[in-house]
This record gives C-alpha cells, sequence and structure tokens, in this order.
C-alpha cells in the first residue's frame, strides 16, 4: 500500500511540475529557445497569442534579439547611468 | 477684397498667407473655404484626413475677419490653415492615433498644447490626418483607414508614420501640418512626399495632449513646403508647458530672424560610415546639397549601427509597456504587423534595455564632442525614394531589406539621442527625396540657416505634384 501511495505521489508531483501551456499556445520544441520564450512569456504576462501569431512574434523576437545582441556587446563602464528620461 | 476661391493658393506658403489676411487682400473664411472645397476636392485621392473640423474653423476665420475689420493688429500666423496627424488631441474627436481600438474612446476634453499656441498665433485648424498604428510604422500603410497616398505618385508609400501630414502637405491642401517623431515619422514622410520637416531638440516642444508612442523617444514637430513656414510655425510653438514632464523650462529662441544670417562660418561635415547609402538616389541628394554648400569633409558619428539597434530595442519594449493591457484585451483590433512586434518586445528581458538606456547616454556623449568639431551633420533622410504601396522589401546596395523596419535606418540613430534635425527635399524625377540637417542640441537655428540657403539656391525645393 505504501509503495502503491509513493508512486501515486510522484506521479501528481511531475504532473504538478509540468508547465502550464498557454491558451492557444503550441507545445514548442525543446530546442527552440525563443518559442520557449514566447509562450513562458505570454503565460507569465497573461497574454493571449493565438497559434496563428506565433510565426510572427517569434520573428520580431527574434529581430530584437539580433539587435540585442549589437548593444549587450558593447562593453560600457559599471558607473555610466541610463538615460531614461533623456535631456538633449 | 479677392475671395480664395478666385485664387489658387494650393502652393501659397504661410507666408503668403499671412500677408494676404494681414493686408486685407483675402478674408481668413474665404481661404478656411477654399481650403475645405481643396480637401473635398482631392482627399478622396490622398487619403490624408480622418476628421474635419469645418464649423470650428469658419468661426475661427469670422472672428479674426472680425478683428481685422476693427482695424486690430492680428497675430503673426492669422488665416493660415493647418491641420495635425490623429494623435493630437482635437476637443470633440476621439484620439484615434491611427488605431481602431481608440475608435470608442470619448471625443478629447480639450486641444492638445501644440494646437492651443498654433491657435492663439492666428492658426485655424481645418482637421486631423490619418497615420501610422500607434505611430509604429515608417510606410504610411494604415490598415483600419487605408493608406494615405504620396501626392507626386498615388501608388506609392507616404512614408510614416505621419503619412496624412506628408501626403496633406505635399499634396496641396494645407501648407502647414503638426507631426511626430519617434525614430523619424516626420522625416520620412518629408523624404518620401518632398516636404520640409522640423524634428526639435528632445524636450524642445510640449507633447501635452498627444497620444505617446514611446516616451523617452517621443518629439512633435511641424512639416511645411519652405523653411520659413516650418520656423514660422516652429517660433509660435515654443516655450515651456508644465504639463509635459520632459518639456525643459528654457526661454524660447525664435529662429525666423535668423534665417538670413546665412551659413557664413558654419562648420558642415557629410555624416561617412554608416550614413553612406549606396542607393543612387540618396548618393546624389547628399552629394547635391554638399556640393551646393561647400562641403569636403566626412565625419564619422561612432556606433550608429548600434545606436539604431538600441533606439529599436527602446522603442518596441517602451511601446509593448503602453500597450501591454490592450494587448490581452483587444489583439485581434491591431495591424497584425504592430501586434507581433508588441508582443514580441514584451518578451525582451528587462537588462537588455536598461543596457540599451545606457548605450544611450554614452553615444550622446559621443554625438556631442563631434559637435565641437562641426556645427551640422548631412546625412540621408531615406534609403530611397518611395516605394509602392504594399511592397514589402527594397535593396541598399546588394542588400535586399524589409521596407517597414527600413525606411528610418538614418533617421533612427539620430533622434536617438534628441538633436535638432531639418529634412529638406531634393526634388528628382520622377520622386523627390530628403536630406537630413543635422544640428546641436537647442541648435534649431543653425539646421533651418543651412535649410534656408539650400532652398534660396534651388538646390532644395517642394515639388509641385504634376496631377495636383
Amino acid at each position: 500500500m505504501a509503495g502503491k501511495s509513493r508512486a501515486r505521489k510522484a506521479k501528481t508531483s511531475r504532473r504538478t511540475r509540468r508547465i502550464k501551456k498557454p491558451v492557444g499556445a503550441e507545445r514548442p520544441k525543446k530546442t527552440d529557445a525563443l518559442a520557449y520564450l514566447t509562450a513562458s512569456g505570454a503565460q507569465a504576462l497573461a497574454l493571449p497569442i493565438d497559434p496563428a501569431w506565433q510565426a510572427g512574434v517569434k520573428l520580431n523576437l527574434k529581430l530584437l534579439f539580433i539587435h540585442a545582441a549589437l548593444v549587450d556587446e558593447f562593453s560600457l563602464p559599471d558607473d555610466i547611468e541610463p538615460a531614461p528620461v533623456f535631456r538633449a | 477684397m479677392l475671395e480664395a476661391s478666385a485664387l489658387d493658393f494650393t502652393w501659397s506658403s504661410v507666408a503668403e498667407i499671412v500677408t494676404a489676411v494681414a493686408t486685407g487682400r483675402m478674408s481668413a473664411l474665404s481661404i478656411v473655404e477654399a481650403t475645405f472645397a481643396r480637401i473635398r476636392g482631392r482627399d478622396p485621392l490622398l487619403n490624408s484626413f480622418t476628421a474635419l473640423t469645418e464649423q470650428r474653423a469658419v468661426e475661427r476665420a469670422q472672428a479674426l475677419d472680425a478683428a481685422q475689420g476693427r482695424g486690430e493688429q492680428l497675430p503673426p500666423l492669422a488665416g493660415v490653415p493647418f491641420a495635425v496627424k490623429n494623435l493630437f488631441d482635437v476637443a470633440g474627436i476621439p484620439t484615434l492615433a491611427g488605431s481602431k481600438i481608440n475608435r470608442i474612446a470619448p471625443p478629447a476634453a480639450g486641444d492638445a498644447a501644440l494646437i492651443g499656441r498654433l491657435e492663439a498665433a492666428g492658426a485655424i485648424l481645418v482637421g486631423a490626418l490619418n497615420m501610422g498604428e500607434y505611430a509604429y510604422d515608417f510606410t504610411g500603410e494604415n490598415p483600419h483607414d487605408g493608406p494615405a497616398r504620396n501626392p507626386h505618385d498615388l501608388g506609392r508609400m507616404t512614408g510614416g508614420s505621419s503619412s496624412g501630414s506628408g501626403a496633406a502637405v505635399g499634396g496641396g491642401l494645407v501648407p502647414l501640418a503638426l507631426a511626430s517623431d519617434t525614430n523619424g515619422s516626420i522625416r520620412v514622410p518629408s523624404s518620401l512626399c518632398g516636404t520640409f520637416g522640423l524634428k526639435p531638440t528632445y524636450g524642445r516642444l510640449s507633447r501635452a495632449g498627444t497620444f505617446p508612442f514611446a516616451a523617452s523617444l517621443d518629439h512633435v514637430g511641424p512639416m511645411a513646403r519652405s523653411t520659413r513656414d516650418l520656423a514660422l510655425a516652429y517660433d509660435a510653438m515654443q516655450g515651456y508647458d508644465a504639463r509635459d514632464p520632459v518639456c525643459v523650462d528654457r526661454p524660447a529662441e525664435p529662429v525666423t530672424p535668423a534665417l538670413q544670417r546665412g551659413i557664413e562660418g558654419l562648420r558642415i561635415a557629410v555624416a561617412g560610415g554608416y550614413f553612406k547609402c549606396r542607393t543612387a538616389e540618396s548618393v546624389y541628394a547628399v552629394d547635391r546639397v554638399a556640393a551646393a554648400l561647400g562641403v569636403n569633409r566626412d565625419i564619422e558619428i561612432p556606433h550608429a549601427e548600434r545606436a539604431r539597434s538600441a533606439a529599436y530595442i527602446i522603442t518596441a519594449t517602451e511601446a509593448a509597456s503602453l500597450h501591454l493591457n490592450r494587448l490581452r484585451t483587444r489583439a485581434r483590433d491591431f495591424d497584425p504587423v504592430t501586434r507581433d512586434r508588441l508582443i514580441a518586445a514584451a518578451m525582451l528581458p528587462a537588462s537588455i534595455v536598461v543596457k540599451a538606456q545606457k548605450f544611450r547616454r554614452w553615444y550622446r556623449a559621443e554625438m556631442l564632442k563631434l559637435f565641437t568639431e562641426v556645427d551640422a551633420i548631412l546625412a540621408p533622410a531615406t534609403p530611397c525614394t518611395a516605394p509602392m504601396l504594399g511592397q514589402q522589401t527594397f535593396n541598399v546596395g546588394d542588400v535586399e531589406l524589409p521596407v517597414r523596419a527600413n525606411l528610418g535606418l538614418y533617421t533612427q540613430p539620430i533622434s536617438f539621442v534628441g538633436v535638432p534635425v531639418v529634412a529638406v527635399p531634393v526634388p528628382m524625377t520622377p520622386l523627390p527625396i530628403g536630406v537630413q540637417i543635422v544640428a546641436a542640441p537647442w541648435r534649431e537655428d543653425v539646421a533651418l540657416r543651412i535649410a534656408h540657403a539650400l532652398e534660396t539656391n534651388g538646390v532644395a525645393a517642394a515639388m509641385r505634384p504634376k496631377e495636383f
């Protein structure tokens, strides 16, 4: 009986660990980081994404990360201030 | 007194209209009536207006004519018709900002600050203008209102996002329009429609009562058919406004009197590297402008490509933040192209956005250093003349680029640090193209003086469209 209960518990635990699929989201391939980011981001932000929009969103996210890489690779001093409200 | 309908003042300047009204040669009312007749006749082709404010305009014109009749001195822009991009609040009309979603918004309770300032100077609002959805656009193709059409070729783009402003001014419907520019939305349509455009220093003109896009990059400014008209409008709109948190408390510095000073002593260079566009039309335009000004040196704006990337990131993420709730509740009512970009931007890690803002600080310092060496920098406004409506890509050298994201290739790294720019149109056959004159912060006068010199020697001019 005890063994059966442990097995049931483990099954439940595995079930609860599984990430809930966002509404309308296709399950992405494990190697597709952008699709994972889209799916998990949509879930975290409660953004409904129609499956038909996913290719467009992913394409735009890919483009953003291309731009992000160019910014990220640039070395800046630690003490530089951001310019969130910019005054020329 | 002449009736305006008896004259063709389609291509009249702001200055000519002011003189005609002030001297009593034409009444403000006849100008307003002729303007609406022209809009009704031609706008079905251009699709530049989304709302007309006829009753209000007639009442204002009558008040000006009555003042003129009493012998009162009229304000400096008396009788000048103008229109505004539909992200400016107009009392009694919902502020669409090019969207479907905002159509159910309540009518604006009052006017945007700059409308108030132009009207205080005697100008007369005649309507609101088409634009790209939520200003996130360089093409002028709006899926809800239809595309504004280029006055030089109705099958071509106006550029965006101030598409209606470009079409209405370039098509001779109004001599003056207000627009906004976050990454190039005044300069791109100015280039494609052949108008003059001024993107002032960030914080110079009040954005109060305008629908935002990317707050840390949003500017507002005028589009017109001459440098003098830009200057007259700009002077009427300057001044601190506490209702815009980024509007700088700085005295107005009128630029119109400075136009006659010429360019003697100004140090001007052509932007090198990233800005050396490889399309024949932009090379022609920049070379022609440089030759006319006697410019024979290049200057490198360091890391301009990276600046464009940082501007791209900040724009996308600030806009995603602005529209996050609308994306949750009304996603299907967005232009799909805008929607997909905004959703993607909502996923971008904050660490990248902050890095982009830090890079911006660094890049600003580098730009300011350049302005110790030169007073102005010349750069292409767009890589090409107006693409066809619906066109998806264009070529820059051997590289094929998507139109939508890349019409602002040369404008984004400039507005990223808020410096003032005048876009001047260089006439070509069959289509015009613009050149940016970039100056140091708060030196709109320098950029306008150079633009005026180019206009005086015939190198820059707003081409009158053949069909209008």
